[in-house]
């Protein structure tokens, strides 16, 4: 049997996803039955059975919500341990890229909290109107993040049982480093164009926040949120580490760097996925406003301030840059 | 949420205090189970980590047959000449069998022009004076070896037997305190030159090169350099002795869970069907505070609430109850499951870790299982119909 | 203020359908007080808990100040019960392991106001409902009469603009259920809209406005 399975923490891990599901099974059912049967109007026994049960499914998807963010985190400090077992890892990028679903199950994982926020958002919205006007719109996303956790699932296990802990996985040096010139950024972009984009973009987000144009406000956290991803990787993460060539968006998680990447990388995810669930439901469910717009601006405010003291901090201490 | 909902959260609880008391109990007991076996192999590995730290990278010897043969010293030069590689040390060692009972205890020998190890010896034991020891027939010994030989009256000196069939008497100069830990207790030091008598090597063999490569980037590049010089080498670097020890442990503390997990089942079950009972009787409350206005969302925020301080208070309890068997009481019973089967280790205590990681691990396995059992019944009597009340 | 239009209520067991509420219409204006009048199995008891909102009708609608209370998501309806409804029940139905004075909380506990604010108004309501002195006595041990103050104290504390109650005589002796009748004549004066389901005589002829709605096998006769 494979020795991976035998970490404590990837039988925990794997448990507490598949217990998930269980519950999570009831709540597909529920919503299902919502889907086809919901009559608001219905004065039926079955109408308010059914009322009744769609807060079995909040009360699930809340509870859902919290574990699997929990889940996220342990799963990426769970990767990170097991780098010892592999050999040639020294992080969570060699053993991510261990086989071939690593990848799209972290992949997976964020969309999947990223989904989720988007469903609280529109059932905050439900919970104010007087006739739960988006119970099927709610459950139809429902039924949604069910889907996406069944191939969430099927990954999980395919991942952990398929990880050879005797072939040599690359270290994140190798997977990150720019081999022979080769520019790994994205549009055939520079490093000084990439932060300037970076810093136009966040600026972008924050000032369409308040207006009304959420298309614009969701295209701008998008391309923020893919570029940052580049920013931190070849740029920010440089003056984490203090190494010009140590680009690599998993050793700022480890305890060396303080674990600075878990606030960096969630203040980033965070940030984002609620701007986006913001503009997105409010569109939706044809709203007008945007609320919880000071948890976005704090959230990303956080993220560009972090990444840049870093920096600053490595320039007032060397007088010089990387 | 704000005070007013804490002080009836709290008033509920405290009457209602006898119908949590068995799950409560119940719970303690499980997460002290889980915790402990934690506890203990976390701290085990903590200690194998300080141990293997200041261990050399590598170590190379003659294979021969795919089993390790007397090594020729004159590699040690060879080694010298690549690039990177620093304290190429030979070393001496091998485990001795005392004859009563079969026991064997681990020698290592000691060379006198090593100025490294004569550090690492220092600061294992102080007061020792190096010269003097390493002239004479002298040993230094571990807690579990002076014990065995004090058990056979052998108190100041033993009479080793070499494979050419000589005595020589080697006296007991020092004994390693036990806080060195695992390794080294049922260890025996001597001078390089008496270990090759004792293990039966000749002036130009050693047991093995042990040398560092500082830069981690070079490793698998030396290891190739390595093994093209001799046929007959083999290298061992130290991450897989790393890897080889985490994985025993994982392997000991993953079977345990694998058992646990069914425990941990049978727990939710028992939480469903207890709580089912507890909530069933509580029907016409609950109906009655949803006429008196509580909302759906109300009822299950105060379930939940109580549930989740279930869950905190016995896992703070169990926490607490472990740490102080393990890391006070030496985990008597349990131990024997980690360190049981080898050699005199039995001596060994914990050394308290707690980590992330650990406690975590001890949430998630107890606090995912319950929340699950206990979230239909909880929503079940949440949304009871406040006409209860009227009944 | 009430108004109670087309209500229909039919319980089901198995394929049986038994009509318990037929049709019913009705128009309760601010400040008055109703007195449901009808033989036990009349349908009062349901009536009320569907007018409270405690129960959800099969046809029609209840509304209460033009909110339809029967047909709001639960958090509404929730709201409404606890700020403009205050309930009375036949059996009183305190939490008896509680003070009288933790039973009086019991409503506002959800209403987000902080813990002074709700220690003022529990003060108020246990002296109008005149249970003060017995405030930190645990409920089980009330007599029947302080039971019944401690339920009015309780229905009392959000202020509510309407109370209903259930049968609030049934278990109380002649003496307390005078008194009971002389402090529903005082919210009366404080200008409550109160509902009263009663077979109990004494509610015929009151010393204050009031008036008899007669309920006979789920039909309102007017
Ligand atoms: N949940 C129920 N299921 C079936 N029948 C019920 C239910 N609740 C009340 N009933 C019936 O409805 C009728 C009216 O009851 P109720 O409203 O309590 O009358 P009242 O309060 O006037 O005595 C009674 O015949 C009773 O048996
Ligand atoms: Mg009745």
């Amino acid at each position: 049997m494979n020795e991976i399975l035998f970490s404590n923490q990837v039988i925990i891990y794997l448990l507490s996803e598949s217990l998930l599901f269980v519950l999570l099974f009831i709540a597909f059912v529920v919503s299902i039955k919502i889907v086809i049967k919901w009559d608001f109007d219905s004065f039926s026994q079955k109408q308010f059975r059914l009322e009744k049960e769609a807060y079995l499914v909040s009360t699930i998807t809340i509870f859902l919500f919290i574990i699997k963010f929990i889940l996220l985190i342990y799963f990426v400090f769970t990767i990170d341990s097991l780098s010892i077992l592999i050999a040639g890892a020294m992080c969570g990028a060699g053993v991510v890229t261990a086989n071939e679903y690593g990848t799209y199950l972290l992949l997976f994982k964020l969309i999947i909290i990223a989904t989720l926020i988007l469903w609280f958002y529109l059932n905050s919205y439900d919970t104010h109107t007087k006739n739960y006007l988006h119970m099927k719109k709610k459950s139809l996303l429902f039924i949604a993040i069910f889907i996406s956790i069944i191939f969430e699932l099927f990954l999980d296990f395919q991942y952990f049982t398929n990880i050879d802990t005797h072939q040599p996985v690359s270290c994140c040096s190798t997977l990150f480093g720019q081999l022979e010139g080769a520019n790994p950024l994205p549009f055939g972009l520079t490093i000084p164009l990439l932060l300037t984009l970076f810093y136009l973009l966040y600026f972008l987000t924050i000032l369409t926040l308040k207006t009304n144009y959420r298309v614009l406000y969701i295209v701008s956290n998008l391309l923020f949120l893919y570029l940052a991803y580049y920013a931190v990787v070849y740029f920010f993460g440089t003056y984490i580490y203090q190494l010009p060539t140590h680009k690599c968006p998993f050793c700022m998680l480890q305890s060396d760097y303080f674990y600075i990447g878990y606030i960096i990388w969630g203040s980033l995810f965070l940030g984002t996925f609620i701007g986006i669930s913001d503009a997105l439901s409010s569109i939706w469910t044809t709203r007008k406003y945007i609320k919880n717009s000071r948890l976005v601006i704090s959230m990303l405010t956080l993220f560009v301030v972090l990444s840049s003291i870093y920096v600053i901090i490595y320039y007032f201490r060397n007088g010089v840059w990387l | 949420m704000n005070r007013a909902f804490w002080y009836f959260l709290s008033l509920q609880l405290f009457k209602e205090r006898s119908k949590h008391l068995t799950i409560i109990v119940i719970s303690i007991l499980l997460i002290f189970i889980l915790s402990s076996v934690l506890f203990i192999s976390s701290s085990i590995r903590f200690s194998l980590e300080q141990t293997l730290k200041p261990q050399p990278d590598f170590v190379i010897s003659r294979l021969q047959g795919g089993v390790n043969r007397s090594t020729p010293i004159e590699w040690s030069d060879e080694l010298f000449d690549i690039y990177g590689v620093t304290k190429v040390t030979p070393r001496v060692y091998g485990r001795y069998f005392f004859r009563p009972k079969g026991k064997s205890f681990l020698i290592m020998g000691i060379d006198a022009f090593e100025e490294e190890s004569h550090k690492s010896l220092e600061k294992l034991i102080d007061s020792i004076d190096i010269k003097a020891f390493l002239t004479g027939n002298n040993m230094i010994v571990g807690e579990g070896v002076k014990e065995y030989l004090q058990k056979n009256f052998y108190n100041n000196s033993y009479k080793f037997l070499t494979p050419k069939g000589k005595f020589i008497d080697i006296k007991i100069a020092k004994i390693v305190p036990k806080e060195t830990r695992l390794l080294s207790n049922d260890m025996i030091i001597m001078p390089i030159d008496l270990a090759r008598e004792v293990l039966g090597y000749t002036q130009d063999e050693v047991t093995d090169i042990a040398f560092n490569v500082p830069n981690p980037d070079e490793w698998s590049n030396i290891e190739d350099k390595l093994l093209s010089l001799h046929y007959d080498l083999g290298v061992v670097d130290k991450n897989e002795v790393k890897k080889s020890y985490e994985t025993l442990y994982n392997y000991k503390s993953g079977f345990f869970l694998i058992i646990f997990l069914i425990l941990i089942m049978t727990f939710s079950l028992i939480l469903y069907q207890r709580y089912n009972m507890v909530y069933s009787t509580e029907k016409r409350e609950i109906g009655l505070l949803r006429a008196l206005g509580w909302s759906i969302n109300d009822v299950l925020r105060l379930k939940f609430m109580e549930s989740f301080i279930l869950i905190v208070t016995s896992y703070i309890i169990g926490i607490f109850i472990a740490y102080i068997f393990v890391y006070i009481y030496n985990a008597p019973l349990l131990k024997n499951i980690f360190l049981g089967g080898q050699n005199l280790q039995n001596s060994v205590s914990f050394i308290p870790i707690i980590d992330i990681a650990t406690l975590s691990s001890i949430f998630l396995l107890y606090a995912v299982p319950f929340i699950i059992a206990v979230i239909v019944p909880v929503w079940r009597v949440s949304v009871t119909n406040p006409k209860e009340a009227m009944l | 203020m009430i108004r109670v239009e087309n209500l229909s209520k039919s319980f089901y067991h198995q394929q049986d359908e038994s009509k318990i509420l037929i049709d019913i219409n009705l128009h309760i204006k601010r400040g008055e007080c109703i007195i449901l009048k009808g033989i036990s199995g009349s349908g009062k008891t349901t009536l009320l808990s569907i007018i409270a909102g405690l129960d959800r009708p099969s046809k029609g609608k209840v509304l209460i100040d033009d909110e339809p209370i029967s047909k709001l998501p639960d958090i509404f309806a929730s709201k409404i019960r606890a700020k403009k409804i205050g309930m009375i029940f036949q059996h009183f139905n305190l939490f008896e392991n509680l003070s009288v004075y933790e039973n009086v909380t019991v409503p506002l506990i959800p209403s987000g106001l902080p813990l002074d604010d709700i220690y003022r108004a529990v003060d108020k309501s246990l002296k109008v409902a005149n249970i003060y002195h017995k405030r930190s006595l645990v409920a089980s041990r009330l007599s029947g009469g302080e039971k019944q103050r401690c339920a009015i104290a309780r229905a009392l504390v959000a202020d509510p603009d309407i109370i209903v109650c259930d049968e609030p005589t049934a278990n109380l002796d002649s003496q307390n259920s005078i008194l009971f009748i002389e402090t529903i004549k005082e919210l009366h004066l404080m200008g409550k809209t109160i509902v009263i389901a009663t077979h109990d005589p004494l509610f015929e002829n009151l010393n204050f406005k009031s008036r008899i709605v007669p309920m006979f096998d789920g039909k309102i006769d007017e």
